[in-house]
């Protein structure tokens, strides 16, 4: 898959929207991998109260990018109910799943955020 | 909107997950594979599916390969007798018809059909710690994840499970190039061959990947000699094994099959189970309650092509109790009596398919040689492969059997 990072950054609202409209719909192939990145995209206090405290926390995580798999060690929450969470809230268009891609893989930071959370997993 | 959560993307839990969408139900299935896994896997099933379950489907328009699979018109019982021969060989005619789609093709087409529809798909291999957490986010979480490990959240019930090793082995093989049956070359019909102390071979017409196909499908006595699957042979030595067998046992089918091939490369199966009924309902440790539905709680052996028949069913009448709850909370109690309301509808099914694992009574021989000469028979027990309760009625019964047959004599 390629990834654009700039214009992704710039356009992320209106590409929030069509996933938000379709209730979900993975279609797009959001792979909800252990590298896959998400982000909150506009912070709402009211919002984040009326979650479940897992989905909360999820929420609250992500208001800076952060990895399935470092959510998942972080919060101590199993992946699988991570990705639940996580689908979820980008159905209600809070949050925005970043594409897969080869994006991160330059980004040596995030790629030893995500290797740290792996190891916390495995441990 | 109620939120429901429903682990398995098989028959039950997809035909479920549609028919709720349709009623405005905020519906997540939780898939262990993706569409393009599942078109490019293992076949799964024979799946020949009666009418009864096939109109559940049409009633949400579900029914997305009803003009190119082959409409199956009849189903036949051929019993083998001595040197080669057959003592008995008929055919029984369906008031409708019945079809066979290969899950691949079907699951998969479901499931973009789910999402297209609204539904929210998670492709993840669910475990039970992530039930754990997983049910306090949803009112209702439904496990339709067939024979799969997490069927040990739910005990086995002795008192419905007569059998605790499995009864037989089998093995399937999806070719081309079969010719018909030369009794009705015109007719599409599932064959149901019995080889007394060796198992039985049914010859079930479907629609694979690659368009129409027949789909042989031994049931071995464990033992005997068609439970030789143990060493996973490759497609190719697959095929041909089972050519070799038929060619020994089962002579009339061999003929019809020898220069057919197989459909492609993931098209043979083998294994076996043993039939089991399990308690409904799921506790977990976090004390959230889950609840099993189709081959979860009920796994009948396939020796009576009734399991994807059995999940439609049940698909059906868990849709029922859930609309009909309204509102108010999905609680244990209403768990198991939506269960056993499913249970009245697949207790005779059980009953009838248990029965079919034992070698054939005196008084079913004596109906099978009476419906060679009386059509009216031969329909009575090939439609009640649709409706199963009927076999309770004249079928399974010696006095209830000789009772009909008279009926039947009086015209
Ligand atoms: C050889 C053979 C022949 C058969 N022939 C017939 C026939 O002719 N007619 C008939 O009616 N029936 C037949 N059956 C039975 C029929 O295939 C099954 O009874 C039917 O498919 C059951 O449907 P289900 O939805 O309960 O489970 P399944 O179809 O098994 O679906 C379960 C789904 O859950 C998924 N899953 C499992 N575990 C997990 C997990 N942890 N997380 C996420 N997903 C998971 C699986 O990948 C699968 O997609 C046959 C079976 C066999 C083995």
């Amino acid at each position: 898959m390629v990834t654009h990072s700039q214009t992704q950054r710039e356009s992320r609202s209106s590409r929030v929207r069509p996933y938000a409209l379709t209730g979900g719909r993975t279609r797009s192939r959001h792979q909800l991998l252990v590298e896959t990145m998400i982000s909150v995209t506009e912070y709402d206090r009211d919002r984040a109260e009326k979650l479940l405290p897992e989905s909360r926390a999820v929420y609250e995580q992500a208001r800076s990018p952060v990895s399935l798999a470092e959510l998942s060690a972080t919060l101590d929450i199993p992946l699988g109910v991570i990705r639940v969470l996580v689908s979820d809230l980008a159905a209600d268009g809070v949050i925005f799943i970043h594409p897969t891609g080869q994006a991160y893989s330059y980004d040596h930071n995030i790629l030893e955020r995500i290797l740290d959370g792996l190891n916390k997993l495995s441990a | 909107m109620r939120k429901i959560l429903i682990v398995g993307a098989g028959q039950a839990g997809l035909q479920t997950g549609l028919s709720l969408l349709e009623h405005g139900y905020d519906v997540t299935v939780m898939s262990a594979r993706t569409p393009e896994e599942i078109r490019g896997g293992r076949v799964m099933s024979t799946q020949a599916m009666f009418h009864t379950a096939l109109q559940y489907e049409r009633d949400y328009k579900l029914n997305l390969w009803e003009d190119q699979a082959p409409k199956i018109r009849g189903v036949g019982v051929s019993i083998a007798g001595s040197e080669g021969g057959r003592d008995l060989d008929w055919v029984g005619m369906l008031d409708n018809h019945a079809q066979s789609v290969d899950q691949r093709i079907k699951m998969a087409g479901w499931l973009e059909l789910f999402e297209d529809r609204g539904g929210k798909v998670i492709f993840h291999g669910v475990t039970t710690s992530d039930l754990d957490s997983l049910t306090r986010h949803y009112e209702l979480v439904l496990i339709a994840a067939g024979k799969g490990e997490l069927v040990q959240l739910f005990g086995r019930n002795p008192d419905r499970s007569p059998y605790s090793t499995t009864q037989r082995v089998l093995s399937v093989s999806y070719v081309h190039g079969a010719e018909r049956r030369p009794e009705h070359p015109d007719m599409d019909a599932v064959r149901f061959n019995v080889t007394p102390g060796v198992g039985e071979l049914f010859v079930i017409p479907g629609v694979t990947l690659s368009g129409p196909c027949e789909i042989p499908f031994f049931e071995g006595l464990p033992g005997g000699p068609l439970d030789c699957w143990s060493d996973r042979p490759a497609a190719g030595e697959h095929w041909k094994r089972m050519l070799e067998l038929m060619r020994q046992y089962f002579p009339w089918e061999y003929e019809r099959f020898k220069h057919a091939e197989l459909t492609d490369s993931q098209a043979t199966l083998s294994g076996g189970y043993p039939p089991v009924v399990r308690h409904p309902v799921g506790e977990l440790p976090s004390g959230g309650i889950v609840l099993g539905m189709a081959d979860v709680v009920v796994a009948n052996d396939p020796i009576t092509g009734q399991g994807s028949n059995n999940a439609s069913k049940c698909a059906a009448s868990y849709l029922d109790s859930i609309l009909e709850r309204g509102d108010r909370p999905f609680d244990r109690e209403w768990m198991e009596r939506t269960f056993e309301r499913y249970w009245s509808v697949v207790e005779p099914v059980t009953t009838w398919t248990n029965a079919m694992l034992q070698p054939p009574p005196e008084h079913v021989m004596n109906l099978f040689t009476q419906a060679a000469e009386t059509p009216a028979i031969r329909q009575r027990f090939v439609n009640a492969f649709d409706d199963p309760a009927d076999f309770g009625n004249w079928f399974l019964d010696p006095e209830l059997a000789e009772q009909y047959l008279r009926e039947v004599a009086r015209g």
